[in-house]
């Protein structure tokens, strides 16, 4: 497997304090870095608006006058803008993406905040690195032209077959535009239609592709695959275009990825994307979330999962809320896990919640985690919802790690405000993370 | 203030995912709620030490553990000398042949060189090259052995190890001695080729070779054998290499002295003294056990792959690693094989027959 992204030493950095002269100064510094380190007009105006955004907001809510390190990353298919700084507990619930430091103006919070800075980028992501040190991150993709062929090419393949662990870029256009072609309208990822960034992505080295290639040098097949956490490894595919050799094509293409990562760092494979039938006895099904669109009923995405290793089991922390659903699934999917409930026995809690976002334009949807915990967790899940539901999301999900005992308590909270759990995936956090989805009506 | 373990530690050791072997049997039931375990993922010798060796670890006197072993196991590197009828300097004992692969790799190799081995054999010697900074090159088995011209192709000017398991751990195949005296002399002396022998006691094939007994015609030949399979004291962590002598004396400046316990090194001495027929038990009990197993999975529909060893493969209809923990849960413990690359499979250790049964009545269970 490739180590993480090999064009991420491709970075500059400024530090400056966070004050309203030095306002221009940190746009200045983005817009300039990111267009030198490859980003088009567009995109770089697009991060300089949202680090305008950013930056005003650190100044006036966050950590006035204290210093902030800004980075720019060239992340060779996209540009990152990292901002680092310190915080102490007391002003850490303005970090909330729904924050604005006046939380009982609502009018006002729609345009305030790090919600707008949000607009203009494809992701934000905000995470602690170490106890008050938070990275707080902005990505805008670059713009590929689409495809350009889309009429499926009649020549039969022929016989004969190798699996390419490096494909060269046209072998990886090829396979992108194939999948692009058979893409039905689905929440798999988009950029199989932009062959030019899969290339990108692959050179970056964050992602990786195996193809399958008949005897002509056709692709007859590929799989992507990349970690999606420290430990877990997220297949898309195996995609195969020969129909009358799928199982065979997508078991090599998996036994293939399989002995890629098999001596990794990874625990497991999950399938986020869908999963062809002729590899599904390999993987446990883990569950269903729910795919909300703008028009039409919701899609189902199902989960897959397998372990690469023996599942060495864990202690999991959680409340009493959820047990009986963590025991039906644990049993269910043979896994050993010791259940350690959490009660309230009348502990102070302080200070206020801090929840990361992350943004994933492209499919409406909001990724909340727990980042911090405070005495507001019920009013801070509220505000969430209320906001990001006006902000159009109509994907709302909240990740709970049931390896970080004070996640527990937002069980409850989670359960009683329209939010069910949908699945577990094992090891993808400190310990098993549980997905939660946010559902209009009752689920 | 915390240290900056970016900068101090180097990429090759910080991208590593170290290795988290099974907790103890203990917290194992406790977690699968099982009331035994049938121990059958290790390749363990159920018959345990001869019975000179069991000896040795029950008279051992308490006020000996105060006192340091033989740092270089001198009298144990004697023994195997006169054993294998070379210089006791041309052996090394380490604590299991783990730490000797440790040693032949930090003798042979720096940043830039590679290793060649194959994909699916055992592990070590992919991960302590990785670790340290060496490329591992591993070369697919083809049909299920080392594939000798594939692995020759893969030697460059940088190359610096071959490591070969022969019987191959977990397929059971191994080379003949010609194919073997073939591809060292293919080699040509250009690069040190290790043949771990760890089942080497297990083997009754004709054409098996003797690699110590071929050290003395080819000069980087080294071979590692263990105590911990055949003999049965796994637990006390032996093993050595034996190789030429100047090839030896290079490999010895790395090794680290009285890694090897005093108990280990008195009982590895029984072992070699045994006269009580314990490898003729021992292959007795495998024999057996793999004629059962063999019928048994046969009857399943499920694709056995044999050769020597004490163990033996079998491909599963789905997940090994779904199979390992439903199997953990009827308290019978294998060893799932994705991490071998060979997804879909289990090896098995064959044991006593009474825990072939146990193995083979709880997959047709999980299967069912």
């Amino acid at each position: 497997m490739n180590p993480p992204n090999r064009h991420s030493n491709d970075t500059l950095g400024l530090q400056l304090p966070a004050r309203p002269p030095f306002l221009d100064v940190a746009t200045g510094f983005v817009e300039s870095s990111v267009r030198a380190l490859g980003m088009g007009r567009e995109e770089a105006l697009k991060l300089r608006l949202a680090a305008e955004e950013i930056f005003s907001y650190l100044t006036s809510h966050v950590r006035p006058a204290e210093p902030v390190d800004i980075r720019a990353v060239n992340g060779l298919y996209y540009g990152r803008v990292e901002f680092r700084f310190s915080v102490a507990a007391l002003n850490m619930g303005a970090l909330n993406i729904t924050a604005t430091g006046q939380f009982e103006s609502d009018e006002a919070l729609a345009e305030m905040g790090l919600v707008i800075a949000s607009r203009t980028v494809d992701r934000l992501r905000i995470t602690e690195e170490s106890r008050g040190r938070i990275c707080l991150a902005v990505e805008k993709e670059k713009t590929y032209p689409p495809s350009p062929d889309r009429t499926p090419p009649r020549a039969p393949f022929r016989d004969g077959l190798t699996i390419q662990r490096t494909p060269d870029a046209e072998t990886l256009k090829q396979y992108a535009g194939e999948v692009a072609r058979g893409r039905a309208d689905s929440p798999g990822p988009a950029f199989f239609d932009y062959p030019g960034k899969v290339v990108d992505m692959v050179a970056a080295g964050d992602n990786e592709v195996i193809a399958a290639v008949d005897g002509a040098g056709r692709v007859a097949g590929g799989i992507l695959f990349r970690f999606l956490t420290e430990r877990i490894v997220e297949i898309v595919g195996p995609h195969v275009f020969d129909p009358s050799r799928e199982q065979e094509i997508a078991e090599a293409l998996l036994d293939a990825a399989i002995a890629a990562v098999a001596r990794t760092r990874a625990i497991g494979l999950v399938s986020l994307t869908g999963l062809p039938e002729p590899v599904r006895s390999q993987f446990e099904p883990l569950g269903s979330l729910a795919f909300f669109r703008d028009e039409g009923p919701a899609l189902a995405r199902p989960a897959w999962y397998r372990f690469l290793h023996e599942d060495p089991g864990c202690p999991v922390w959680t409340n009493g809320a959820l047990k009986e659903f963590l025991e039906r699934e644990y049993g269910r999917l043979f896994l050993a896990r010791d259940i350690r409930e959490v009660q309230d026995l009348g502990e102070t809690l302080k200070g206020s919640s801090i929840f990361s976002a992350e943004i994933r334009r492209e499919w409406s949807e909001v990724v909340l985690r727990p980042l911090w915990p405070g005495d507001d967790l019920a009013a801070n899940v509220e505000r969430h919802i209320r906001f990001l539901r006006e902000e159009g999301f109509l994907n709302l999900l909240f990740e709970i790690d049931l390896g970080v005992s004070w996640q527990a308590p937002l069980v409850p909270v989670l359960l009683g405000r329209r939010f069910s759990p949908g699945m577990i995936i094992p090891f993808a956090g400190q310990a098993d993370l549980v997905v939660f989805q946010y559902h209009e009506t009752r689920p | 203030m915390k240290p900056d373990l970016d900068r101090l530690v180097p990429a090759c050791v910080r991208e590593f995912e170290p290795y988290i072997p099974s907790k103890p049997d203990r917290e194992l039931q406790k977690l699968y709620g099982c009331r035994r375990l049938i121990r059958l993922n290790n390749n363990e010798n159920p018959l345990g030490p001869p019975p000179g060796a069991q000896e040795v670890i029950r008279r051992f006197p308490p006020p000996r553990g105060a006192v340091y072993p033989s740092g270089d196991s001198y009298d144990l590197r004697r023994e195997l000398a006169a054993f294998h009828g070379i210089d006791p300097d041309q052996v090394i004992v380490g604590n299991g042949a783990n730490e000797v692969i440790t040693f032949v790799i930090k003798a042979f190799c720096e940043p830039g060189d590679n290793i060649v081995t194959a994909d699916r054999t055992f592990a070590v010697y992919e991960w302590v090259a990785v670790f340290s900074g060496i490329e591992a090159r591993v070369v697919p088995l083809k049909e299920g052995r080392f594939d000798d011209g594939a692995m020759l192709e893969r030697i460059d000017g940088a190359t610096k190890v071959i490591f070969l398991c022969n019987p191959n751990n977990p397929t059971g195949t191994y080379w003949s001695r010609d194919t073997l005296t073939a591809f060292l002399d293919a080699v040509g002396g250009r690069q040190i080729v290790v043949v771990d022998e760890a089942y080497f006691e297990f083997v009754e094939a004709e054409d098996y070779p003797d690699g110590i007994s071929l050290t003395r015609d080819y000069p980087n030949l080294v071979v590692f054998r263990t105590f911990s399979k055949m003999y049965g004291i796994a637990g006390l962590r032996i093993g050595y290499l034996a190789g030429d002598l100047k090839v030896v004396d290079m490999i010895r400046r790395t090794c680290v002295v009285y890694s090897v316990n005093t108990i280990a090194q008195e009982a590895a001495l029984a072992c070699l003294r045994d006269d009580t027929g314990h490898v003729g038990r021992t292959r007795d009990m495998v024999r057996q056990s793999r004629d059962y197993l063999k019928e048994e999975m046969g009857g399943m529909g499920l694709p056995v792959t044999s050769g020597e060893g004490n163990f033996l493969i079998v491909k599963l209809p789905g997940s090994d690693t779904l199979a390992y923990r439903k199997l953990m849960h009827e308290g019978v413990m294998i060893r799932p094989m994705t991490g071998f690359r060979y997804p879909n499979h289990i090896r098995v250790t064959l044991a006593g027959l009474e825990a072939m049964e146990a193995f083979a009545a709880a997959l047709k269970k999980i299967l069912a």
